[in-house]
């Protein structure tokens, strides 16, 4: 059995997309190779680093374990939807600022789950942040500067 | 890693679910938050030709202190701080699964009927392959316990064990009805790693019922993982008592990530019942629970170690009930 395929309608970073996606289709994929957006990056693929998430109506998803038929008539904001008309949005340029990326990898998920712990707890503890983004890994280990973005974009600085 | 194809299936309702359950007997799975079956899909475990997914089906929703439906994301149950008031050990346990992602998605039936895992199991079809496979998927033989046809790979959920001490009933629907029976009772103690629960073909878990007297009992649960984050239970321990200064009016502690099913320890608990729950007593039954215990070498962490950190993590898990009691050693 192959090709059973639907028509997926999303709203993806404020415009509205229809495209025709098969069953097994990760939202990943669709992201990536049908939608051409490859901010969203593919770590482990298997839940375990965080590379890959997305806001789906506004809350932080593994995009690699969700089949994207799912997302269907749901709102999708990837890492480019992030940012605003120029500039950058206020946890990007924390994480610019702070020295926070290193390889870079591994920043769109932290950014992207970053926004949404900020949606959440506007002005988080340190220990708050370190178990937010517990799901999030980096390589590099550039951990004590994500954290100190985080909580600098939360301060304004 | 590309999903091999199958067919998706989104029922919005659960006669919608169950007519097809019975119209693919034996060759589906049910999709809830997908954490832990997409994962395994993606390293070719057990794959079925259909999913359903249940994630459009309104009355497995639902969450407050007497019933939680089964799709409730764990992210949310967590975020409800009237449940943690009334449930501290369900929350300790909540907060404890994986990561904050995973619980983005995780929902609590998923949890509930998290595969079972191993060391041999767990692993590429590469992998898996090379070693000639194993009973759990493609294979005929155990490398855990070669000379045994059972499987011994261990339930590894966290939120069962807490559940269980907490007299929780699960329901369940099914082609053939509806039944409602204690959460201990969906798992195969009788089974193996395979033949892991007793639900019929098809059944589903609606949701969580908590009676009244889990609100009366303080409650708590600790995990023994290598990581802080995301791995699954190495051991878990879960207490539930009500403690009457000091003297057990109920107590329950169950143990998860030891063996193929979470295990109530109702025969090593009821002596102590009317008495005072001091730290002798403490220690002899935990010693005990440590001794019923038969983990096998299947995960990270040596199996003698994890029992006799049973030991420990079962005292502790009581004793922080009982502070969380207000009661006295």
């Amino acid at each position: 059995m192959s090709g059973l395929r639907a028509l997926v309608r999303l709203t993806l970073n404020g415009h509205p997309v229809e495209v025709s996606c098969p069953d097994e289709r990760v939202l990943l994929d669709l992201v990536r190779e049908e939608l051409h957006l490859t901010g969203t990056k593919r770590g482990c693929d298997l839940g375990t680093c965080g590379c890959c998430t997305v806001l789906l109506d506004g809350r932080p998803t593994l995009s690699c374990l969700t089949l994207a038929r799912l997302a269907d008539g749901r709102s999708l904001t990837t890492i480019e939807g992030l940012s605003p008309g120029t500039g950058l949005s206020p946890v990007q340029r924390a994480f610019v600022e702070h020295g926070a990326t290193q390889c870079g990898f591994c920043t769109p998920g932290f950014i992207v789950a970053a926004t949404a712990l900020l949606g959440e707890h506007p002005h988080p503890t340190r220990e708050e942040v370190v178990r937010g983004l517990s799901g999030n890994l980096c390589r590099c280990t550039g951990y004590a500067k994500i954290i100190e973005a985080v909580l600098a974009a939360a301060e304004g600085r | 890693m590309h999903l091999d194809p199958f067919e998706l299936h989104r029922p919005s309702s659960l006669e919608e679910a169950l007519r097809l359950a019975t119209a693919h007997a034996g060759g589906f799975d049910y999709l809830a938050g997908g954490t832990d079956l997409l994962p395994n899909y993606k390293m070719h475990l057990n794959l079925r030709p259909h999913l359903i997914a249940l994630d459009a089906v309104a009355e497995l929703r639902g969450r407050g202190l007497e019933r939680l439906g089964a799709m409730e994301r764990l992210a949310d149950l967590e975020r409800d701080t009237e449940l943690a008031r009334a449930y501290p050990g369900f929350a300790d346990a909540l907060a404890e699964v994986a990561t904050p992602l995973v619980r983005a998605s995780g929902t609590l039936g998923g949890n509930l009927l998290v595969e079972t895992r191993c060391f041999f199991f767990n692993q590429s079809h590469f992998w898996r392959e090379s070693l000639g496979y194993c009973l759990k998927a493609e294979g005929d033989r155990c490398h855990v316990v070669p000379q045994k046809e059972r499987c011994y790979a261990t339930f590894s959920g966290d939120l069962a064990p807490v559940l269980m001490a907490l007299d929780a009933e699960a329901e369940l629907a099914g082609p053939g009805g509806r039944r409602r029976v204690p959460l201990g009772a969906i798992y195969d103690a009788a089974g193996d790693g395979i033949r892991r629960h007793r639900l019929g073909p098809g059944e589903i878990v609606v949701a969580v019922h908590l009676p009244a007297a889990a609100r009366a009992r303080a409650s708590a649960y600790l995990k023994l993982r290598v990581r802080p984050s995301f791995d699954f239970p190495e051991l878990g321990a879960a207490a539930a008592a009500e403690l009457d200064g000091g003297r057990v009016r109920s107590l329950a502690v169950a143990v998860g990530g030891l063996e193929t099913y979470p295990r109530r320890f109702d025969e090593l608990t009821a002596p102590l019942v009317g008495e005072h729950l001091s730290d002798d007593r403490l220690r002899a039954f935990s010693e005990a629970v440590m001794r019923a215990v038969r983990p096998v070498h299947n995960t990270f962490l040596a199996p003698d170690y994890r029992r006799k950190m049973t030991r420990v993590y079962v005292r502790r898990a009581v004793e922080k009930v009982r502070e969380r009691s207000g009661a006295a050693a």
